[in-house]
């Protein structure tokens, strides 16, 4: 099935749901900072991790904005391919390595650069067979 | 380094096996409903139809199931390394499109597809 291609309007959207994206990780990241020891051997260890990410406000403030994503996805995979979608909103494999360094101190070495410069460009070769099939 | 980096990566390649799904059920959801204009009304109707239908939620249930082992995940490992590696959802989307959605699959994607292992491999390597 071939649908509409990418207008001005859906192109809009799919930034804004990017940045979107970027918050998510971002909150769900903060949400098991505290975490980070914790070992889940089985699953009463499992619940009690859970159970202690679900009482952080940055899992909450994660969940909304993955509504709001959601409602903006809805409105974007009823007018284009999910395989044409998908590519277009992958900017923010920029974004959440700069939010990475930026608010979480993490660090990133030249060779994970180079793999994410892979990624994207990845991304952008399917972006343009997806292009490639409106004529 | 992640103390257990198969580990990890394997956690990611369920959740985004999870993700697939998720966006399989959505995607046939959306497709059996009429697509909405840009309007407000439209919109909230489209949204009301979508929460009626069984299959939304059985994506859903993925979707959650997902969320927390995305949570563990982000717990052990650096948020830059796990969003990458995350990026495999692309090979699972690409089969999924392919096998489950019919979409046509060019040559060119499946080098892009290519590319983004490399890449995974690459950020795996730190």
């Amino acid at each position: 099935m071939f649908k509409k291609k990418v207008t001005l309007k859906i192109l809009a959207l799919l930034v804004f749901s990017d940045i979107l994206e970027t918050a998510i990780h971002f909150f769900f990241k903060k949400s098991v900072l505290s975490q980070s020891g914790f070992q889940v051997t089985g699953l009463a260890s499992a619940v009690v991790f859970i159970k202690t990410a679900f009482a952080s406000p940055f899992l909450w403030a994660g969940v909304l904005t993955v509504i709001c994503v959601f409602v903006i996805w809805s409105t974007i995979l009823s007018r284009i391919d999910l395989s044409v979608a998908v590519p277009i909103a992958s900017f923010s494999y920029i974004l959440v390595p700069l939010v990475s360094i930026i608010f979480l101190h993490e660090q990133i070495s030249a060779l994970r650069w180079l793999g994410i410069i892979f990624i994207l460009f990845g991304v952008i070769l399917v972006s343009l067979s997806s292009k490639e099939r409106v004529s | 380094m992640q103390p257990n980096l198969f580990l990890i990566l394997f956690l990611i390649a369920l959740t985004s096996l999870c993700d697939t799904i998720n966006q399989l059920f959505l995607k046939s959801t959306i497709d059996a409903l009429k697509p909405p204009a840009f309007n407000i009304f439209l919109v909230l109707k489209f949204i009301w139809g979508l929460i009626r239908t069984p299959k939304l939620w059985i994506g859903f249930i993925f979707s959650v199931i997902s969320l927390c082992i995305w949570l563990f995940v982000l717990s052990k490992s650096d948020l830059n390394f796990a969003f990458s590696a995350d990026s495999m959802h692309y090979i699972f989307i690409a089969l999924a499109s392919g096998l489950v959605l019919k979409e046509r699959i060019g040559r060119l994607r499946l080098i892009g597809t290519a590319v983004i292992i490399i890449g995974i491999i690459l950020v795996s390597l730190k």
